[in-house]
């Protein structure tokens, strides 16, 4: 009587399963999330009305489960969910679906034997949403929202480690704002900021979808270009230099004319580790700045 | 002598369990054939006890041809109570890919195929470490739960084999098996590792196994 309650109670969605994955019991909080009434469901086999459940790894975790009487468990985080709901609160309002982490365990019989299983379901959106937003926040530069240094280091590491497997070419070009230092002195640093932000959002603008944009340092932007190969990453950025230098930027009623140069390195097998492309394109963007700015060199 | 070593198992006591456990890993090979669709060889298990400040040490030495390991976790609670330790060559994961037939594109877009190679390394030692310890305590007659399998990802023997599983002072019994999937590329090691706390109980309960043969 009391444990008939506690099942119907808690804030949790909990099924048992016999052998032949039919459904024997369905909690409450499962009837309010998918609208489907234990009575309508119950002797039913759950594929047919979850035939996402009928794929190889659940059942392989049922099977496991019933032989060794061990738990199996479904994380959000590859699968999402078990089950499709909507989400429930809020919170949940950038996922399509209701983010679930989801146990399965034995339920043994008088003489000890794995008769049944037990699916319980538990409601994560809320904190996969937090989740979401702090891997987010760790990723971004706060001032332009694009991606910041630490997301680039790593992102770099990972394509580095890609073209020593797969032999998959990039590119790197390293850019920085010319005599940025007088648009502060003269403009103060709020106008900088402005500026900092309108070159990200041009940037950004121009590249596809597949590059990786971040904000480097102070003035200093790198733009990771996968599968770009040297000719692809050089007009790249001779395009985006003419697109800055022809947009003018307004700050306070006053126009202001920015220029950026660029450093531009290609990937090939003699370069070790992926610092050493780094400052390839560092020395690419020293040189261009060295030689009058405003212009694209790219790496011997 | 400390109380805990008093406790620990009699060399009898040892080779009844490693006995145990030949059976019990013999049933646990048989089903697993079942569920994941391969034979899984396992070895002859070794059992030994240790004090549990060497118990890193003598992992790293158990595993000392490879350089780049990643580790499965997960603990096993009942009277019958320690951790389980699964530990894979470097590159396990993509073998056990390949296994499953999984693809990347079944999944969500912002799946990796680093996340999907990690997901196939779990789910096997789950189910392998289930198999194994569930078929050690039906002979033991218990029951256990279990934890979330915790997993380390291709890192270095130093930094991955965890140190402070029990108290440093304690002694641990160890059984530790070799095992291969048949006709796939992948084999690693298993370590059952029981803290003092379930001797008392695991003596008698091994006893009690021997009695049904005399």
């Amino acid at each position: 009587m009391i444990f008939e309650q506690v099942f119907n109670m808690i804030n949790v969605g909990l099924v048992v399963l016999d052998q032949d994955l039919n459904v024997r019991h369905w909690n409450r909080w499962m009837e309010l999330h998918s609208n489907i009434k234990a009575e309508d469901i119950i002797g039913s086999p759950i594929f047919s009305c979850f035939p996402n459940l009928d794929n190889p790894k659940f059942l392989r975790n049922c099977k496991s489960v019933f032989k060794f009487g061990n738990f199996s468990f479904f994380s959000q985080k590859l699968h999402r969910y078990l089950f499709p709901f909507k989400p429930d609160s809020t919170f949940g309002s950038e996922f399509n679906h209701m983010q679930q982490s989801c146990t399965m365990g034995p339920l043994r019989d008088e003489s000890n034997v794995v008769s049944h299983i037990y699916l319980s379901v538990q409601d994560v959106t809320e904190i996969a949403a937090y989740e979401r937003k702090l891997v987010e926040k760790n990723m971004q530069d706060g001032l332009t929202g694009i991606y910041n240094r630490r997301f680039l280091d790593a992102k770099l590491q990972e394509e580095f480690s890609r073209h020593k497997r797969y032999n998959r070419p990039f590119s790197l070009i390293m850019c920085d704002i010319d005599l940025f230092k007088n648009v502060n002195d003269t403009y103060g640093h709020q106008c900088g900021d402005v500026v900092i932000k309108h070159i990200a959002s041009l940037m950004g603008s121009m590249m596809r979808d597949t590059d990786f944009l971040a904000r480097y340092g102070g003035e200093e932007f790198c733009c990771l270009l996968p599968e770009a190969d040297f000719e692809v990453a050089c007009s790249l950025a001779e395009r985006l230099r003419q697109a800055i230098e022809q947009k003018e930027v307004t700050f306070d009623g006053q126009t202001l004319n920015i220029t950026v140069s660029f450093g531009v390195a290609y990937m090939y097998d003699e370069v070790e580790h992926a610092e050493a492309l780094l400052q390839m394109a560092d020395d690419a963007l020293y040189a261009a700045k060295k030689s009058g700015r405003n212009r694209v060199v790219a790496a011997p | 002598m400390s109380i805990a070593a008093e406790q620990a198992l009699s060399r009898e006591e040892q080779d009844i369990l490693q006995e145990l456990m030949n059976i019990a890993f013999g049933r646990a090979s048989a089903d697993l054939a079942e569920v994941i669709d391969t034979y899984v060889v396992l070895n002859v298990p070794e059992v030994r006890t240790l004090k549990v400040v060497d118990l890193p040490e003598f992992i790293s030495t158990e595993i000392s041809d490879h350089d780049i390991i990643s580790i499965v976790e997960q603990s096993y609670l009942g009277r019958f109570k320690g951790v389980a330790l699964l530990i894979f060559p470097s590159g396990a994961g993509r073998e056990l890919l390949k296994l499953f037939g999984d693809n990347v594109e079944d999944y969500g877009e912002d799946v990796s195929m680093a996340a999907l190679e990690k997901e196939s390394i779990l789910e096997v030692s789950n189910i392998l470490i289930g198999a194994c310890v569930g078929k050690v305590v039906e002979l033991l007659d218990d029951e256990v739960s279990f934890s979330p399998p915790r997993i380390i990802i291709e890192d270095h023997p130093r930094n991955a084999i965890p140190c402070e599983i029990f108290e440093p002072d304690s002694l641990a019994t160890v059984m530790r098996t070799v095992f291969q999937f048949s006709d796939r590329n992948i084999s690693g090691y298993l370590f059952l590792i029981n803290s003092n706390e379930s001797f008392q109980w695991l003596k008698k309960a091994l006893n009690r196994f021997m009695e049904q043969y005399e």
